[in-house]
């Protein structure tokens, strides 16, 4: 992981998966925080809004518009994503594993503990991203997919759920970013992002 | 050390540069948001199509579930004030027999109850308990021609809203005149309004008193829907 070391490689897939999921997820947040302020989901009318700033789609309607365009990028994007990593066997080396976890137990290796708590904070994304979608699609169509509204109690607890990815994921998108740079430096960065 | 064209300072430079440019346009785009919902609605429209099963009935929730409370009031203009003797629900249009019924007659047909989620666009729901005829029934009454595809709704406060034949079918669409057990209040749609578990609030027009059946829809699709809104709605 030293900064001298041999380049970072990302296969051109990861790096397509990478940069529309994270495209796609800005658009899904703010549209989705436009669709909240006509009833914030804390307080209802009362509630506190969003600030415009922040917002995709200027009002409802467009949020709406938004938030249901957007939605396929994402969703495709992330089953793409999983078919990939299942076909290429990725997933067994490129996801945190008992490996990860002993280091951080046993481990005096600083740069090994970096690396070990990276891997646990972006594989923790994904479950979220998930969770954002099965929940959003108990919004989205609750007449079709009842047992998903069921499962999360009530509408409320549902709404809430939903809204709650947004902040669960900046988090950890924010940590992501700041670990990936903390182990791979500039190197690591431009791997994911550089077109070639 | 290895030289990098995009240093760590220019990647935060950029990337702070391009997220406020996202997030600064995300408050301006009334422009994208009209274009982006032509491009994908109609795929939109077809995955609910074909989500839809009108034959299919959404359950239902125990009358212990109804929350009373949550049903806000939204009106789009003011609240007409109907005589209940002297109103009629027309429906004409595309029909071998138009009807000019009574709320007495309407009464007087098989009553349907249902406890269902009403969930309105804005993104709130209130359990409902809804009471009515089948509005299936009223178009059978009416006997439509073959070539029906689509039905418009009147409302005494110059609402208007249209919908797919399919959804009027489904066994849960009502035109309610009772909710939670009472008489429909006036500010909830008196005498007659749409309910349904299966649409938007907004497609569920309050006070509705003509009811057209039509080949094709025209270029009015319904009060919200010209203002942007989707049209087919579906939950």
């Amino acid at each position: 992981m030293s900064s001298t070391g041999q380049p970072f490689h990302q296969a051109l897939a990861a790096k397509i998966f990478h940069g529309v999921n994270l495209v796609s997820l800005l658009l899904m947040m703010t549209s989705g925080l436009q669709i909240y302020n006509a009833n914030p989901v804390f307080g209802g009318r009362e509630g506190l809004p969003i600030p415009g700033l922040f917002v995709l789609g200027g009002w409802l309607a467009g949020g709406r518009h938004w938030h249901f365009a957007a939605m396929w990028f994402f969703a495709l994007n992330l089953l793409g994503y999983g078919v990939y990593i299942l076909v290429t066997r990725r997933w067994r080396h490129r996801f945190f594993t008992g490996k990860d976890i002993k280091a951080l137990q046993s481990s005096k290796n600083n740069k090994r503990r970096s690396y070990a708590w990276h891997r646990i904070v972006y594989t923790a994304i994904i479950p979220f991203l998930l969770l954002a979608i099965l929940s959003g699609l108990g919004m989205y169509k609750p007449a079709q997919f009842p047992w998903i509204v069921e499962m999360f109690g009530d509408w409320q607890a549902l709404r809430i759920v939903h809204f709650a990815t947004v902040p669960i994921v900046l988090i950890f998108a924010t940590l992501h970013s700041l670990l990936g740079l903390k182990v791979g430096g500039d190197r690591l960065i431009n791997s994911m992002f550089q077109w070639r | 050390m290895l030289t990098s064209p995009f240093s760590r300072r220019r990647f935060l430079q950029l990337s702070g540069i391009s997220g406020t440019g996202l997030l600064l346009g995300g408050c301006s785009l009334p422009i994208f948001e009209g274009a982006v919902g032509r491009a994908f609605e109609p795929l939109n429209q077809r995955v609910e199509e074909l989500l839809f099963n009108p034959q299919k009935p959404v359950p239902e929730f125990p009358l212990s579930a109804i929350e009373p409370d949550r049903l806000i009031i939204n009106t789009f203009r003011s609240t007409p004030i109907i005589e209940p003797t002297d109103f009629r629900l027309i429906i004409r249009g595309e029909v071998e027999q138009p009807l000019s019924l009574s709320l007495q007659e309407i009464q007087q047909m098989p009553r349907t109850s249902m406890v269902i989620r009403h969930v309105c666009v804005e993104g709130w729901a209130a359990i409902v308990q809804w009471g009515g005829v089948r509005l299936s029934e009223l178009i059978q009454r009416a006997t439509p021609k073959a070539n029906v595809r689509y039905v418009y709704f009147e409302s005494a406060d110059d609402y208007y809203e249209s919908w797919d034949l399919r959804s009027c079918l489904h066994p849960q669409t009502l035109l309610a005149y009772q909710k939670n057990g009472q008489p429909l209040s006036i500010e909830n749609g008196a005498p007659l309004r749409l309910a349904a578990p299966t649409k938007l609030g907004y497609k569920q027009s309050k006070w509705v008193t003509r009811i057209t059946l039509v080949n094709q829809l025209l270029p009015q699709r319904g009060y919200w829907e010209d203002q942007g809104y989707e049209w087919f709605a579906g939950l």
